[in-house]
């Protein structure tokens, strides 16, 4: 299932205009970087309340497919430019960490 | 002239800061330790600078520096020095703004007082004050520069609140110096460093005691070769290579 498309059937937004709609592989849950960086797979959603640019760093050098924003967290302008220039999908929800890996993990498991 | 100086030492405002941490008893010990320049650097708030200058106004062998310790959004503890009291009292009404709205329960966190220099208490801070700010690192370091200040990541090689922990490596920004720990130096002398600190040569390192209690004051610190104690003076002599890091504590591990 593509990144438009896990966003599609969870409702959740993409705030990004243009990245890589890549087959998304697994899912990662972590609001700590260095775990990240230590335990997440290539392709997966990070579902996270890092919003700042770095975590567009780290996806980048792990080829994740997207990160997720929780909690409404606002996202900053330099984090969305750097996500779009890496062609990195940001989605953003209003819901907590918990709801949201509930939520994708139904759409690309089941 | 040679300035030992400890530019992290938290104080009786810190929720984790020993009540025994004044201003003047912190002046004494420092002084009583040989060191002849430090600083405060309570989390995210400055309010017992002021207490700091008048104490060190009244000795000509110490001088001092003013400095907090800024949680950013990523949780990374940073440490800012200012050199004028205007300048960091303005900075640190600016972070309380910014910083997470949860009430300080003393019976949980710790007491967040604040006092004078005769060691009377004149306030303490509502807020809990070891949360984090609503600022990225980059945007911190962008704020403090404007202002005046050096910024210097805290305690890079600590595995929680730190560059290294929170992101997992040193994104290259103009930080004016990376601060190690006492630990690190510790696990030096003792041929145990297993701790990794990714891309960190090229910036100045330096070392500070970090302190929470009174018997910590001055066991690590870093000599700077500078005119006078000043934040323009101290950020020149990190540029040329005229610091030295001391850890004095480690002789008894070597």
């Amino acid at each position: 299932m593509r990144v438009s498309e896990v966003a599609a059937k969870t409702g959740i937004e993409i705030v990004t205009k243009s990245f890589n709609d890549i087959e998304v592989a697994n899912g990662y849950t972590s609001d700590l970087l260095s775990d990240v960086m230590g335990f997440a797979e290539e392709e997966s959603l990070l579902i996270t309340i890092q919003a700042h640019k770095n975590t567009v760093a780290v996806a980048s050098q792990l080829d994740l497919a997207g990160i997720v924003i929780c909690n409404g967290r606002r996202i900053p302008e330099d984090m969305r430019l750097a996500a779009e220039q890496e062609g990195i999908a940001i989605l953003q929800t209003e819901e907590n960490q918990f709801v949201t890996s509930h939520k994708i993990y139904s759409a690309i498991r089941e | 002239m040679i300035f030992k100086s400890d530019l992290h030492i938290h104080t009786c405002l810190s929720p984790c800061g020993s009540l025994d941490m004044s201003p003047l008893d912190i002046v004494k010990i420092a002084r009583d330790n040989g060191l002849n320049l430090i600083a405060i650097s309570d989390h995210n708030s400055a309010l017992n600078c002021p207490a700091l200058k008048k104490v060190c106004e009244q000795y000509d062998d110490i001088s001092c520096l003013f400095g907090i310790e800024v949680t950013s959004v990523e949780e990374v503890h940073n440490l800012t020095l200012f050199d004028d009291l205007e300048a960091v009292l303005d900075f640190g009404s600016f972070l309380y703004e910014r910083l997470d709205t949860i009430p300080n329960n003393p019976e949980a966190f710790g007491d967040q007082v604040y006092v004078n220099e005769k060691n009377e208490i004149i306030g303490e801070v509502d807020k809990y004050l070891a949360g984090a700010t609503s600022l990225s690192v980059e945007e911190l370091l962008v704020e403090v520069h404007n202002r005046g200040g050096l910024f210097i990541p805290a305690h890079v090689d600590r595995a929680s609140y730190s560059l290294t922990s929170q992101l997992g490596f040193i994104p290259d920004n103009p930080y004016d110096a990376l601060e190690f720990s006492k630990f690190y130096y510790r696990d030096q002398a003792v041929g145990s460093n297993n701790q990794s600190v990714i891309n960190s040569g090229d910036y100045p390192h330096i070392t500070n005691s970090d302190s929470h209690y009174p018997d910590t004051v001055g066991m690590v610190y870093t000599e700077f070769d500078i005119e006078f104690p000043s934040i323009n003076c101290i950020r020149d002599a990190l540029k040329n290579g005229r610091f030295n890091i001391c850890t004095p504590w480690h002789k008894k591990f070597a």
